[in-house]
């Protein structure tokens, strides 16, 4: 006989109870590897995204939210607000190339699917695409597929496609690159502006600079010609950390109120525990257990229950994570998850923190029903009959 | 009585919750080593307290208890917690064993307090359960013994850290008579090895059995 030993009988002897504060532990624990998970997945992709975005600097109009700033990343439609002419006055500044962005939304098989209007020949070579199949045309009456969106809708060159009640043939597909690139259909820009009766605008401009170490003055050359506001990808970046944070701990705070609620549940499984248990104590004091031990005995009771509930809470955390990270990736917040692949099935790191809060909160939820426990005295314990 | 293991000196112990019980006052009593004593008085008179003082089990209002010649009441609760887990073994009237373990694992919990290894704790439990007739119910569970068969687990466990007294408050309190024997029986054999025996009780068998009998009656030590 050992402590655990009889800690471990104490705990299984009401099987319900046991159960149902398991089961608490474990939702609250899920909830916090599915964040967790999720979100590490989520930066990593970020960055990817950033990187692939291969610009310098970004045009945006004034006043820009920070997430239209991320939609910049993501391909989301955007309010088109740049006009053509201010495209020419920065494409004419000596050091740097302009790439005009369009972004639209339309729809395959009733799916909402990207539509960007480019530059084509530009932008090719800025993004050093390669075609995969059939070749690299678009005009007003071609568009080409990355290849995600082949793979997904099964679409071929010399398919066709309706954007907005006008048939497309689908020149080529990319080759696939690994970001979001492939998830998008690519029309020409003036067709686009036609198409969506946007006047003569774009959504946003990317930069590359010929001379990095130069690039504070770009960025007020540029504001000089034109009303816009330059942002360093950098920056975007950090902008874009930054609210992908945001709304990571508006998530944590769902985890949060989950794992409250095992806390409290812990604490009156370990008082009724108590309460059922009494005259055990004033039996185990009068065998000569010190107060010390009896409060130990406690705390490793509600600790064992964060390490069950814990165990289970992982498993199912991640298990949940990987098969719903493809449906969060269809929310704007979280588009960046459109691959399951930036979704880690497990993680030792998440799992050892995850087990270690499971354990510490469900140890501080035992403290204080384990100081009652030890108070009670012997003799009433033993007396009450 | 020229060699008392226990010494007690104008014990007192007023309950003061809500309203003022005197469960017992000013007991002087004195307790040969080796002897088989009996407590016996009314309901409610204060033989449990006096039973409980005695063990370390509970703190006097008043006077003082001494075992061989440590003074209780100047001991810290840790020390007193080693006191009962060595010195001392309880027997009560129900309620003694712990109900998720089996018989041989009650009587290891008293073992595994005073910190003794796993491989000693079985051998000597199993040796104990033997002593008292139950080597064939090591693995059963409380609620699968009978009520005689339970106070004799609560003996062994009594027994296993070797301890000088045993305190029995009502053993037989629940017992038929042909039980009572049974448990009779292991408590002579006890006392037969050396160790002190106080008994509670209103059974005039066990009362027989001791040599010698004080009565407790409104908290206060009755001389016959
Ligand atoms: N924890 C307590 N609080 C208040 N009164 C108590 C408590 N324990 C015992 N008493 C009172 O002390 C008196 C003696 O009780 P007890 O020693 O249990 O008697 P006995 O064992 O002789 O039946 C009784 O009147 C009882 O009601
Ligand atoms: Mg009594």
């Amino acid at each position: 006989m050992n402590h655990f030993k009889l800690t471990w009988k104490n705990i299984v002897r009401r099987k319900s109870r046991f159960f149902f504060t398991i089961s608490a532990i474990a939702v609250g624990i899920a909830s916090l590897v599915t964040l967790l998970s999720l979100g590490s997945g989520l930066e990593t992709e970020i960055r990817k995204q950033a990187d692939v975005l291969g610009a310098n600097l970004v045009v945006t109009p004034r006043g820009w939210c920070a997430y239209e700033q991320i939609s910049v990343l993501t391909g989301e439609t955007l309010p088109e607000a740049i006009p053509n002419a201010d495209v020419k006055k920065i494409a004419a500044l000596e050091g740097l190339t302009a790439f005009p962005y369009l972004t639209q939304r339309t729809a395959l098989k009733n799916q909402p699917v990207p539509l960007l209007g480019i530059l084509p020949a530009e932008m090719k070579q800025f993004k050093g695409w390669q075609v995969g199949q059939g070749r690299y045309l678009l005009d007003d009456a071609n568009v080409v597929i990355g290849s995600g969106i082949a793979r997904q809708f099964e679409l071929k060159s010399g398919d066709q496609l309706t954007v907005r009640g006008q048939e497309f043939s689908i020149s080529g597909v990319l080759q696939e690159v690994g970001n979001s690139d492939d998830l998008a259909i690519y029309m020409e820009l003036a067709t686009v502006q036609q198409l969506y009766a946007v006047g003569d605008k774009v959504s946003f401009i990317a930069v590359k600079v010929d001379d990095i170490t130069r690039i504070d003055q770009y960025i007020l050359d540029i504001q000089n010609v034109a009303n816009v506001a330059v942002t360093s990808d950098k920056q975007l970046l950090k902008s874009v950390l930054a609210i992908v944070g945001s709304v990571g701990s508006a998530l944590q705070l769902i985890a949060a109120v989950a794992i409250l609620a095992a806390f409290f549940g812990i604490v009156n499984t370990m008082m009724t525990a108590i309460y059922e248990r009494r005259r055990e104590i004033g039996i185990l004091q009068a065998i000569g257990s010190k107060k010390r031990t009896i409060f130990s005995l406690f705390l490793y009771e509600s600790a064992f229950y964060g390490l069950l509930g814990g165990i289970v809470g992982v498993v199912v955390g991640f298990v949940f994570s990987y098969f719903a990270a493809p449906y969060i990736g269809q929310n704007e917040f979280t588009a960046f998850l459109g691959s399951e692949q930036s979704v880690q099935l497990f993680s030792a790191g998440i799992t050892l923190k995850a087990l270690l809060f499971s354990i510490l909160v469900s140890a501080l939820a035992g403290v204080y029903p384990a100081r009652q426990a030890c108070k009670l005295s012997p003799v009433e314990a033993i007396s009450y009959e | 009585m020229n060699n008392p293991i226990i010494r007690t000196e104008k014990l007192s112990k007023i309950y003061d919750s809500g309203f003022r019980t005197v469960a017992l006052q000013d007991v002087d009593l004195q307790i040969p080593k080796g002897s088989l004593s009996c407590i016996m008085g009314p309901s409610g008179h204060g033989k449990s307290t006096l039973l409980h003082l005695i063990g370390g089990l509970d703190r006097p209002t008043s006077g003082k208890v001494f075992l061989d010649d440590m003074e209780l009441t100047s001991v810290d609760g840790n020390r007193l917690a080693e006191i009962r887990s060595r010195k001392i073994g309880f027997v009560f009237q129900f309620f003694n064993l712990l109900p998720v373990l089996t018989a041989l694992e009650n009587v290891q919990v008293a073992m595994m307090l005073a910190g003794i290894g796993k491989k000693e704790q079985e051998e000597r439990a199993t040796e104990l359960l033997n002593l008292v007739g139950l080597e064939d119910k090591l693995q059963s569970k409380p609620n699968q013994l009978s009520g005689g068969q339970r106070q004799r687990v609560a003996i062994a466990r009594a027994l296993a850290n070797d301890p000088e007294i045993l305190l029995m408050d009502e053993p037989s309190g629940n017992l038929d008579s042909r039980s009572e024997e049974e448990l009779l029986e292991q408590i002579a054999k006890v006392n037969g090895q050396g160790k002190t025996v106080v008994i509670v009780t209103h059974s005039e068998t066990v009362a027989a059995m001791a040599k010698e009998t004080f009565c407790i009656r409104d908290g206060e030590l009755a001389v016959d």
